[in-house]
């Protein structure tokens, strides 16, 4: 081989590698596959978000996967109980590597409208049970926000926006 | 009828203090205090009277606990209200469950809310809260969970039996609607038993109440039943005008019922969608987002928000409709009319579905009643009961419209009775434009911490799911002393055991849906 054939001692393996992971991200930005896992009021945004006439699926993120083996992206959407806490921890551990989590709503976020004093059955937070790559707030944010909050996803896992920015308006 | 059930109760039972009290301002006929030893004759004498159990809750007073049971009836409105006080340390009361089916999960709830104990009571097993909770959430004085019923925390063991095997449904599921968990004893492909568990979106609402004032509890209804925020919303806003005296002008009222019911139409439009996909097509979730999307468009423009709404204030609206308003809800009731046409050929005269609906969960009247079901269930089995007629609120009474119900009370009627109730939310509104008056749309100088004068009012609507009731008791205080929600999905669900029993898992699936179950607004 010449001078710039493979030498697996060198350190350019890793780079020839991280060029496939960069194409492998790519790849996993554009068909995320979310869990069906509906929550609260905010499953409703969702499943409107996925619906006629948000569609999803224009930027392949709507093959909802009942399964948690099966998907890539949870998004929380809704308040996570203390009762329901070990069965959200565990949902979220059965769902393969690489994964991302969504926290969808003001309740995912930090418990939302249901944080007083005294109180005794939410979780303050689903940051405080699993690592949250995007916070999307809302009560219940507009699907739009959530396709933003998916696109924000999209630029986390291949560092580059697809699209454009929207101008504010206000 | 309230005049001959007094008289009879006198003859009776005797020994039990009957008091009339004014229904146009607490909301029932008859306030009747019990004590334990004539509590059942009083529960059988309602019972053969066709009475159904709307409700059973508990007040702390700290000097006493007092039980109290709302009684019903489908043929004619007589509401009644029985007290049974208790003493605070180590409560116990008798159980209704052998009486009343429905009375097995109320006496459970209250058993975790507030430490009573019903004497004989089959399975005393914490429904709601999580295993870690320590004391009684809604008692005013801190009381730690005695040591009896720390053992109940978690009974949902397995139980190992020959032949038998179960699967446990949940809370990740997706034709559970939300997270609803149900453990199944099946033997072979057949349901022996099913068992709900809930709880795991218990948020605290009636322990919220307590701690804030009138107005700042104002979101909370619409996150109990997101899709039908504007009823919940309703239900609140007009029990609280009960309570106070609030008088509401006559604009609101007709837009109250506009939006009420364009809301219900978008709950039973999603309902259709979910309903469904459960029975595996997935077409109709498209087609009904669709219709969907348009009444959102209509009522975000009044309220501006597009699911948990908190539209209306005490006296009145958060703002006037205008002419657009009207215009968009005219282009929808025409887009609206022409599409039951696709409905009925996509989904009504679909063999896969009729196969799949009919005969599959009947429900018969009697057992309705001992659950205490209502709304387009007890519809489906031959009881056109609608609290819209029975007890109208809003424009109701100024607006003609006739109430649906099926023949046998199977997941098909359900299905029949939504769509009608579609069709019939339609000319509701047509008429609603039709004979909106002008004038103002909120009373003025309504003050914005209220204080109620001493007392307590039960006050019911009719939501997409059924009746909802709520009973407040004030005690002059700006805060709720205490607030009890009695939610239709609750009631509707606790049938369920009873229905899927004998049945095949597909079927419960099938029974599960057609109920309309709104977990939120189960757990509370």
């Amino acid at each position: 081989m010449g001078k710039r054939g493979f030498h697996l001692e060198t350190k350019n393996l890793s780079v020839k590698f991280a060029v496939v992971e960069k194409i492998l991200n790519l790849a996993r930005a554009n068909s995320l596959w979310p869990m069906t896992f509906g929550l609260a009021c905010c499953a409703i945004e969702m499943m409107a978000a996925a619906m006629s006439r948000f569609d999803l699926d224009r930027f392949g993120a709507a093959l909802f996967r009942p399964s948690p083996r099966q998907a890539d992206l949870m998004i929380v959407s809704g308040t996570v109980t203390r009762k329901m806490a070990p069965t959200f921890v565990t949902l979220y551990e059965q769902m393969p590597s690489p994964k991302w989590v969504i926290a969808m709503g003001n309740c995912a976020i930090s418990g939302g409208p249901f944080v007083f004093e005294g109180q005794y059955n939410v979780v303050e937070g689903v940051d405080l049970l699993v690592p949250v790559d995007v916070y999307v707030p809302g009560c219940p944010p507009r699907p739009e926000a959530l396709l933003e909050g998916i696109l924000l996803l999209e630029e986390k896992i291949t560092g580059k926006r697809r699209f454009p920015k929207p101008e504010a308006k206000w | 009828m309230v005049n001959t059930i007094r008289e009879k109760i006198k003859a009776k039972i005797g020994d039990v203090e009957v008091t009339e009290v004014s229904y146009t301002e607490k909301g029932y006929h008859l306030s009747i205090s019990a004590i334990k030893r004539n509590l059942l004759p009083l529960v059988h004498f309602f019972d053969e009277h066709l009475f159904y159990l709307e409700d059973i809750c508990c007040v702390d007073y700290v000097e006493y606990l007092e039980l109290v049971y709302f009684f019903n009836n489908y043929q004619s409105l007589c509401r009644m209200k029985v007290t049974l006080q208790i003493e605070p340390e180590h409560p116990q009361a008798p159980t209704i469950s052998h009486i009343y089916d429905g009375a097995f999960w109320y006496e459970r709830e209250i058993h975790e809310f507030f430490g009573v104990v019903f004497e004989n009571h089959p399975n005393m097993a914490y429904l709601f809260l999580h295993d870690g909770i320590e004391f009684y959430p809604l008692r005013k004085k801190m009381v730690l969970v005695s040591d009896e019923d720390k053992r109940l925390l978690n009974s949902f063991k397995v139980e190992v039996e020959e032949d038998t095997f179960s699967v446990n449904m949940g809370p990740q599921h997706p034709s559970t609607h939300g997270v609803l968990r149900l453990v199944l004893k099946m033997d072979g492909e057949y349901i022996e038993s099913a068992q709900p568990v809930l709880g795991y979106l218990h948020r605290m609402h009636e322990k919220m109440a307590e701690n804030r004032g009138y107005l700042q509890f104002l979101p909370n209804p619409g996150r109990m039943d997101y899709l039908g925020a504007m009823a919940f919303n309703l239900g609140y806003v007009t029990t609280v005008e009960k309570l106070c005296g609030i008088p509401v002008p006559e604009r609101a009222e007709f837009v109250r019922v506009i939006a009420v019911e364009l809301n219900r139409i978008s709950s039973h439009l999603l309902w259709i969608g979910a309903f469904l996909a459960d029975l595996g097509a997935f077409t109709p979730f498209l087609y009904v987002f669709d219709d969907r999307e348009n009444i959102l468009d209509v009522l975000e423009s009044i309220t501006g928000s597009r699911l948990t709404y908190c539209y209306f204030r005490f006296g009145g609206l958060y703002n006037d409709i205008n002419e657009s308003f009207i215009e968009m809800t005219k282009a929808f009731l025409k887009r609206m009319w022409g599409r039951f046409n696709i409905y009925e050929n996509l989904i009504t005269k679909n063999v896969i579905f009729i196969n799949r609906t009919k005969n599959i969960g009947t429900i018969d009247q009697d057992r309705a009643r001992k659950y205490g079901i209502s709304g387009p269930v007890v519809r489906s089995a031959r009881q056109p009961y609608d609290i819209r007629k029975v007890e109208p609120y809003a424009a109701y009474k100024e607006l003609d419209f006739d109430i649906p119900s099926g023949e046998q009370g199977d997941n098909f009627d359900r299905y029949m009775v939504r769509i009608r109730e579609m069709e019939i939310s339609l000319r509701i509104i047509e008429q609603a434009i039709d004979k909106m008056p002008e004038g103002p749309f909120r009373t003025e100088k309504v003050p914005k911490k209220l204080k109620p004068p001493k007392g307590d009012v039960y006050h019911t609507v009719e939501t997409p799911r059924g009746e909802l009731g709520v009973y407040i008791v004030s005690d002059e205080s700006d805060t709720p002393y205490r607030m009890r929600w009695r939610v239709p999905s609750f009631s509707n669900l606790i049938i369920f055991p009873h229905l899927a029993r004998g049945t095949l898992m597909a079927d419960a699936v099938s029974i599960l849906g057609s109920l309309d179950l709104v977990i939120p607004e189960i757990d509370r």
